[in-house]
């Protein structure tokens, strides 16, 4: 993008130019973004909160469909299949071996990713549509796996519940610290993060250390090599790259954000079944990437929020629809979400195919270049 | 005696005066058709506050030959007793005077006593703001007309002059209760406008909010707007009658698109915008079985129209109520039932062994009546489950596999756990396969329903369908009950589409909301009431009938759904939903390990 940038801004070293972000101001105002996230349960209401909390969580799994679909081109119609394999795995070892939710959420992700790797062994053989079809398969073998197998451990179609995470303290001087609360059966302090409010800090800091590795993977030789299989497999093959290995990492790395995201979401909502992310996930998840830009570092953070938001919007709106016009209920309601979401994708294909984050870098230009337009 | 009452009709008369003068907005139907004037005339030139007592006082002359009371106004009556100078300086203050003392009310007067009862500074408070709140809290302790408290009695609520708001009456052996809190301690004391009632605590508007979340924009959209729909005229209407002890119901609702995560959204937004919720109201079994804990550790009451046995049952449940017997048990009746009567009802050609096929849809709520409970009963009624099969939960999913599936089994019954579009998907399958007869079908209480019959090819196909029925229904007219939500829908002038299981259930829900909160305002009053209260209201419930005998609930004992129903078999259309089996007590099928709330 240094096309965009002002005549004079150029980088003089090759650290410069493979900087995540360029300049002090932009990480001081970075820094202060982050730190009102963090601090927002303090001001802003339980709605908000609550829903940053859930963007949050699906940006992962959206930013791990963005290394598969947007960095090495591998469409997969399967993330919210891994999100519950994520979900239950973490959810069980909790539960039936007692790990701490703060290993169990990486050992999800780990899991998940093995999952994934199954699934991404077809794209050896098969690409395009062939290969949507396969990952579709695991949209529906995980699920009639969740129902089917192991019923004592994941009681079929009804699903599981989730422990709340939790961390515990040992008491210093009588007293707990970190806000956490004296337990007496244990003899130690508590913190649960049972509220949005709480649970936030986990998706948060999850969500910046996904982000960091996502963005460091752009610019590394692997990020690259992805790039390489996306935009043609044959010449990157030519040039030294195993295709099978790199399509089959990419499945893994986008797996193990599902797994995570899908931990994060089972334990936020207490509750996983086969059907708490299902086929209409991952296609939402689709049309969230395609929206915020497919193979950008901001495509999945802008894709989340505004379909999310959208949504949201439409849960507002519909009970305020039918107070205007009474008898649309149930019908007319009913078609309001998939037909936004639906004439949002296709808006955006049209007007803007490259997505969100390239609106941002065209409107962070043209303040730069302010006034001139061009 | 006679001189004190013809004193107390002198100043009654004086008061009369003046209340009609003033008058007010008369919202509510009239009854006397008094002449009623819309607005409270100059209400900014009464005397000011701390006059006001002033000049009444001197109008009962008591030690001279008094004046027959009957003559006397409202106003002037009150301003003759020294125990309602508060009540006379604020009726002063507010500027309704004049109003009080012409036309015909009935006043329930606070004396001193009640106004100091109340807050530290609610009574400065008031003063401070008289053409608003206080005038407000005035005009709800007015009623339009003369009524004695021998009719008073007999009412259960009366419209006061502040619109849109009702005070509750309820007649005790110790005497007349207002909204719950205000008894009456002298009745009846006549003004030549009107009649007093002395009352010994303030009657304050209160608003409750009654939290509930639902389809209205997802895949469930068509089967949950009818229920939403009851429960918005069920509160209206509860609003129009004596709400909650006199507080009106607000409601607040979101759309969750039959997702759980947007539930757990809502019910996030609901506790953070509130600390002090009452109950709140959820659907979907999934919603119940995510939030369970959440209710408990937030200690707010949810009931329940989700029957799954972990939301109501769980370890981590408890705090979650249900109007009819959790699906496992509705699945161990409908057993019951059919073993009992397996000659009468088997299909032609069945031999004497009852295979079922369990087809349903692969959600928490689909799965919600095959639990390790309901397994175990069905071995040990000797029925054999020889399929399990699922359908997709839209109406456009095929069933013709999970049939054939079923009959290559073995299957000579077939029972699902899904409602409108769900048995009718499976009912329209057998059509297509021309098997209709080869089986006998049985679902929950929400299959036998009209929203059924709306996605049916042919409502040929549903005659013979059983179910346990939990509650009564539409064609029971001669229940009070359904008398009332029938009554209700006409008003409302709702589509006959509507007259489905979700519009008449609510108004149960909501008439159970009601009775409970009420026990808890009775047990801790209105200041003290929050959801433990109502919760420990409804654990408190014991063979309860609620709206008149709709359905009867028994919180006691760790109980938290019914475990009674009937057995309905649909013969012919939606409205012949014949009682085979009268109410009878459903098989105990409570989960072995269930919650502990401890003490």
């Amino acid at each position: 993008m240094a096309i965009m940038r002002p005549a004079g801004d150029f980088d003089r070293s090759y650290e410069q130019d493979m900087a995540v972000v360029r300049q002090r101001w932009q990480l001081g105002l970075l820094l202060v973004f982050l730190a009102a996230l963090y601090t927002l349960p303090l001001y802003a209401s339980g709605t908000l909160v609550s829903l940053v909390n859930r963007i949050g969580i699906f940006i992962i799994a959206v930013q791990g469909l963005n290394i598969l679909t947007g960095y090495t081109g591998q469409i997969s119609l399967g993330q919210a299949a891994f999100m519950t394999v994520g979900g239950y795995a973490s959810a069980l070892l909790m539960a039936e071996l007692g790990w701490s939710f703060f290993l169990a959420l990486p050992a999800a992700g780990l899991i998940a990713g093995f999952v994934g790797l199954l699934f991404g062994l077809p794209s050896l053989r098969v690409k395009g549509f062939y290969l949507v079809m396969a990952t579709l398969a695991a949209q529906f073998i995980i699920p009639w796996f969740a129902r089917n197998a192991y019923r004592d451990l994941l009681n079929g179609a009804q699903g599981i519940n989730v422990a709340v995470p939790f961390f515990r303290l040992p008491v210093v001087a009588n007293t707990c610290f970190l806000g956490t609360t004296f337990e007496a059966a244990t003899g130690s302090c508590l913190y649960r993060f049972s509220t949005p409010s709480q649970f936030i800090f986990i998706t948060l800091t999850v969500l910046i250390i996904t982000t960091v590795a996502q963005a460091n993977l752009s610019r590394t030789r692997f990020g690259r090599a992805l790039v390489s299989v996306r935009d043609n497999d044959l010449a990157a093959e030519l040039l030294g790259i195993n295709l099978f290995r790199y399509k089959l990492r990419a499945f893994f790395l986008a797996a193990v954000y599902a797994g995570i995201a899908g931990s994060l979401l089972a334990h936020n909502l207490r509750f996983i079944n086969s059907e708490t992310v299902n086929l209409a996930d991952s296609v939402l998840m689709l049309g969230m990437l395609v929206v915020g830009g497919l193979g950008t570092r901001l495509g999945p953070i802008f894709g989340t929020a505004f379909v999310l938001l959208v949504e949201e919007m439409v849960t507002t709106l519909t009970p305020i629809l039918i107070d205007w016009f009474p008898g649309i209920e149930g019908t007319a309601t009913a078609a309001l979400r998939p037909l936004i979401f639906g004439l949002a994708l296709v808006l955006f294909l049209i007007f803007e195919p490259r997505g969100l984050a390239h609106r941002w870098t065209l409107i962070k230009a043209a303040w730069r270049l302010r006034p001139f337009a061009h | 005696m006679t001189v004190r009452w013809m004193r107390l009709s002198l100043v009654f008369t004086l008061l009369l005066v003046g209340l009609i003068a003033c008058g007010s907005p008369a919202v509510e139907p009239t009854p006397t058709s008094a002449p009623a004037p819309t607005q409270a005339p100059a209400p900014t030139e009464a005397p000011a506050p701390t006059e006001a007592p002033a000049a009444p006082t001197e109008a009962p002359a008591p030690t001279e030959a008094p004046p027959d009371p009957s003559t006397l106004s409202i106003v002037e009556i009150a301003a003759a007793d020294d125990r309602f100078e508060t009540l006379v300086a604020a009726i002063s203050a507010a500027g309704l005077a004049d109003a009080l003392s012409g036309g015909e009310f009935t006043v329930f007067a606070p004396t001193d006593d009640a106004f100091d009862a109340l807050p530290a500074g609610t009574v400065d408070s008031l003063l401070a703001d008289p053409a608003g709140a206080l005038t407000d809290v005035l005009q709800y302790h007015v009623v339009e007309g003369a009524v004695l408290s021998g009719d008073a009695s007999a009412l259960s609520f009366a419209p006061t002059l502040l619109a849109d708001r009702n005070i509750s009456i309820d007649a005790r052996d110790n005497g007349l209760f207002l909204n719950g809190e205000a008894m009456v301690i002298a009745a009846d004391i006549q003004a030549a406008n009107g009649v007093i009632h002395v009352i010994d605590h303030v009657l304050v508007p209160r608003t409750l909010t009654f939290y509930h979340f639902g389809d209205l924009s997802g895949p469930l959209a068509g089967v949950t707007a009818p229920l939403i729909t009851g429960f918005n005229d069920a509160v209206a209407a509860a609003n129009a009658g004596r709400g909650v002890y006199g507080a009106t119901i607000d409601l607040e609702f979101t759309d969750t698109q039959s997702s759980v995560d947007a539930a757990v959204a809502a019910y996030d937004r609901y506790t953070s915008e509130s600390d002090d919720i009452l109950v709140m109201f959820t659907y979907g079994s999934g919603d119940g079985e995510a939030l369970m804990s959440r209710f408990r550790e937030d200690r707010i009451p949810n009931l329940a129209a989700g029957l799954s046995s972990v939301a109501f049952y769980g370890p981590e449940s408890g705090y979650t109520f249900g109007y009819a017997p959790i699906y496992p048990e509705q699945f161990g009746l409908f057993l019951d039932y059919i073993v009992a009567n397996w000659d009468a009802v088997k299909p032609e050609g069945a031999g004497d062994e009852i295979k079922l096929a369990y087809i349903s849809w692969p959600t928490a709520y689909g799965q919600g009546a095959l639990t390790p409970e309901s397994r175990a009963y069905a071995e040990q009624l000797g029925v054999e489950i020889v399929a399990e099969e699922l359908f997709d939960p839209t109406p456009t999913a095929d069933t013709t596999t999970a049939i054939l599936n079923a009959q290559a089994a073995g299957a000579n019954v077939i029972y699902t756990n899904t409602l409108a579009f769900g048995p009718a998907s499976i009912l329209n399958g057998l059509g297509v396969l021309g098997l209709r007869g080869q089986f006998l079908v049985g679902a929950n209480n929400w299959a036998m329903d009209v929203a059924t019959y709306a996605f049916l090819s042919d409502p040929a196909l549903a005659a013979g369908m059983i179910s346990p029925f939990p509650y009564l229904w539409w064609t029971d007219v001669d229940n009070p009950g359904i008398q009332y939500v029938s009554q209700v829908f006409a008003e409302f002038e709702r589509p006959i589409e509507l007259q489905a299981v979700g519009y008449l259930l609510t108004f149960g829900g909501v008439d159970l909301a009601i009775m409970a909160i009420e026990d808890a305002v009775d047990a801790v009053g209105f200041d003290n009431l929050d959801g433990q209260a109502v919760f420990e209201a409804l654990t408190k419930m014991s063979e309860t009938s609620v709206l008149d005998g709709l359905f009867f609930v028994d919180f006691t004992d760790g109980s938290r759904s019914p475990h009674i129903a009937q057995i309905r078999q649909i013969q012919g259309g939606p409205d012949a939903f014949v009682v085979l089996q009268d109410f009878a007590a459903t098989p105990d099928l409570v989960p072995a390990e269930t919650f502990d709330l401890g003490q």
